[in-house]
């Protein structure tokens, strides 16, 4: 689908009624029908994949090396897909979010696109809103490429049983399965403060890539900065902050805490940058 | 020019609303009442009456002890020094349910990885998620039925208010005892003993007990080191609920493919497996004492805060057979490569020094211990 034709698209369902339903849905479409997309969840599937073929054609791994669970996998296939999950959090993960999310507004600018949507009547909050949204869609697709592909290749590669927790206690598959897209669902939750700053960033400039990179060279120093004892003032605000959190979702009983703090902690980055983009985007000059 | 500038507004007003909801959170409930006003004596008292025997919180432990920098311990390390002195550094954060005596879970969360201990009657396991090892450790049964102190001297007719009293009045002549202002921990309001030492020649510079005003119980123990702002060690809950927790927490099984050990206490090796062949109490004591106990026993010298602990060379005293291999003893400490790698040299010896402790080993074997600064275990080293 090419961006002219979309355009005619929304223009035409925008005047006709006013709700936002069709703009939203003809850019989750455009979204999630996009090669580039495609092609970011196809990556993340492979992380697990490539874990899981791994350790199946290797020896055996012993306990307390390589990432956390790693020995785990070969009893159970279940924690392929967790394996997995704590490798993409710090890179794979924010990469992917913030080619989608730096693309938002600066994608359309860079096609030169923008100025036909906003002579739409839709506006320019709504035409925002709709962008996050489309962003939030693919931060809760992404996280879920990587637990279901993790899940899958795990249950076709080693044999499935009941999951031992961090707390040694054991659960049955069911349950570590519900579990897994707890995590994802905590992970999605991780990723929509990024999400908003790039959607900020989107709204600087008509040149997508800087967009991009700029979100990801962000949230790179944010984990370094994590990792800086001399800032320990500064780490409860860093949206990394609780990233890898979602460990307490793998105790016994779950531990609801970082949950929440996180879940607090990224409602209030939404909250700032989504007003700066709001300043900025609402009283920017659309010349493409 | 004015329209463009409303249009920041929002983001003007975010940080605003977030600064005043951060500060109004930091804000102590100053608005709460104010607890009844209670004497130090009272408020030893209510920690001695307390009968909170169920609660599930989460406590945080925080130390900034400038312990000498030791390198990260690997897997390789078992359980013993590597990760007691792990404990020791930087902040922790653990899960603690308590249902009566016998039924306790800790569970240290680190990063990725959880410690957890166990324990259901006379049951104890500890596990580490780490490299999955389940120790298990049959407990003697006295521990099992600590009871409580009322019932351990019969006849008598202290209330817990005269022993504290007269506990205050032991450490009176070293310690000052005062009261503070009320304070918060998770979300309840709470006493503040405060103990400082009467002494300049000790490290301490006060310890700060936070006692819950309604039910007595310790909510935080801060000990704060002279010269530090930091407090040099702290341990206190971040959330506390006072109800029995789920009872299938205290029934631990190790988890399929987890390594298991088995552990028997030293001291008592015989006394888990045949209960009927001891003769009496005070026998039964020292049978499992290591040949060399007696001469290796601590002296201690000093009163109060400024009392250094001192342990005699130890003369060669073969621990033949002895049961307590894999735990750490005196002996096994001070060949320790960690434990070299952690001391400095100084005159007469090495030492480790901390905010709190200081430990002297002098060249000829000897070890001085206590919350004094080193140049008084050097003289105390030096006096014999």
């Amino acid at each position: 689908m090419s961006h002219s034709e979309r355009t005619a698209n929304t223009a035409g369902d925008a005047r006709r009624t006013p709700s936002s339903g069709p703009l939203l849905a003809s850019e989750l479409t455009l979204l999630f029908r996009r090669r580039r997309t495609q092609a970011l969840l196809l990556a993340l599937a492979a992380i697990p994949v490539m874990i899981a073929v791994v350790v199946r054609v290797s020896s055996t791994v012993p306990p307390g090396r390589g990432p956390a669970f790693l020995d785990r996998i070969t009893q159970n296939g279940l924690f392929v897909g967790v394996t997995a999950l704590i490798v993409a959090v710090p890179l794979f993960l924010p990469l992917t979010i913030g080619v989608v999310a730096g693309d938002t507004i600066a994608g359309e600018a860079g096609h030169g696109t923008l100025r036909y949507l906003l002579v739409a009547p839709a506006g320019r909050v709504r035409l925002l809103l709709v962008k996050y949204v489309g962003a939030v869609a693919f931060c809760i697709a992404a996280p879920l490429a990587v637990a279901l592909a993790g899940a899958g290749i795990g249950a076709a590669l080693f044999p499935v049983g009941p999951v031992t927790l961090l707390s040694g206690d054991v659960v049955e598959p069911g349950e570590a399965f519900s579990r897994m897209l707890l995590i994802a669902a905590y992970q999605t939750v991780s990723l929509l403060g990024l999400s908003a700053i790039g959607l900020f960033l989107s709204t600087l400039t008509d040149v997508p890539v800087g967009a991009m990179a700029a979100t990801i060279v962000l949230s790179v120093a944010s984990q370094v900065l994590d990792q800086l004892p001399q800032l320990e003032w500064l780490h409860p605000w860093l949206f990394s902050h609780y990233w890898f959190g979602f460990a307490d979702l793998l105790r016994q009983p779950i531990g609801w805490e970082s949950f929440t703090s996180n879940a607090m902690l990224q409602g209030g980055y939404i909250a700032l940058f989504g007003a700066l983009a709001y300043g900025r985007f609402v009283s920017k000059d659309v010349l493409s | 020019m004015t329209s463009k500038w409303l249009r920041w507004m929002p983001a003007a007003a975010v940080p605003a609303v977030i600064a005043a909801g951060v500060l109004a959170g930091s804000v102590p409930a100053s608005a709460r009442d104010p607890l009844p006003d209670k004497t130090p004596a009272q408020v030893l008292a209510m920690i001695g009456q307390h009968s909170t025997k169920a609660l599930s919180g989460t406590l945080e432990q925080t130390s900034e002890l400038v312990l000498p920098d030791v390198p990260q311990i690997g897997p390789s390390a078992g359980p013993g020094t590597g990760s007691i002195a792990e404990l020791l550094t930087g902040p922790h954060s653990a899960r603690v349910f308590v249902d009566g005596p016998a039924n306790v879970r800790i569970q240290v969360m680190d990063r990725l990885a959880e410690r957890d201990a166990v324990r259901q009657g006379n049951e104890l396991w500890l596990y580490n998620s780490k490299d999955n090892t389940a120790t298990h450790v049959t407990l003697p049964d006295k521990a099992a039925g600590s009871k409580p102190p009322a019932t351990r001297m019969p006849g008598s007719v202290l209330t817990p208010e005269e022993l504290a009293a007269r506990m205050l009045a032991k450490i009176d002549s070293t310690t000052e005892v005062t009261v503070g202002d009320d304070v918060e921990v998770a979300g309840r309001a709470a006493y503040s003993l405060k103990l400082t030492p009467r002494s300049d020649g000790t490290l301490v510079e006060s310890v700060a007990i936070a006692v819950d005003g309604e039910k007595g119980l310790p909510l935080s123990v801060e000990v704060r080191a002279r010269g530090q702002a930091e407090p040099a060690f702290r341990a206190a809950f971040t959330s506390l609920k006072l109800e029995a927790p789920d009872a299938g927490l205290f029934n631990f099984t190790p988890p399929p493919g987890a390594t298991i050990k088995e552990l028997v206490l030293p001291g008592r090796p015989h006394a888990a497996k045949v209960p009927g062949k001891h003769h009496g109490p005070g026998k039964h004591y020292g049978t499992g004492q290591p040949p060399g106990a007696q001469r290796n026993s601590p002296s201690v010298t000093g009163s109060g805060w400024d009392s250094i602990v001192s342990f005699p060379a130890r003369t060669a005293a073969p621990n033949t057979g002895a049961p307590n291999a894999g735990v750490p003893s005196i002996d096994n400490l001070l060949t320790d490569p960690l434990l070299r790698q952690a001391t400095v040299t100084v005159p007469g010896g090495r030492a480790i020094s901390t905010s709190l402790l200081n430990v002297l080993l002098t060249d000829d074997g000897r070890v001085f211990a206590g919350s004094v600064p080193l140049e008084r275990l050097q003289a105390a080293a030096a006096a014999r």
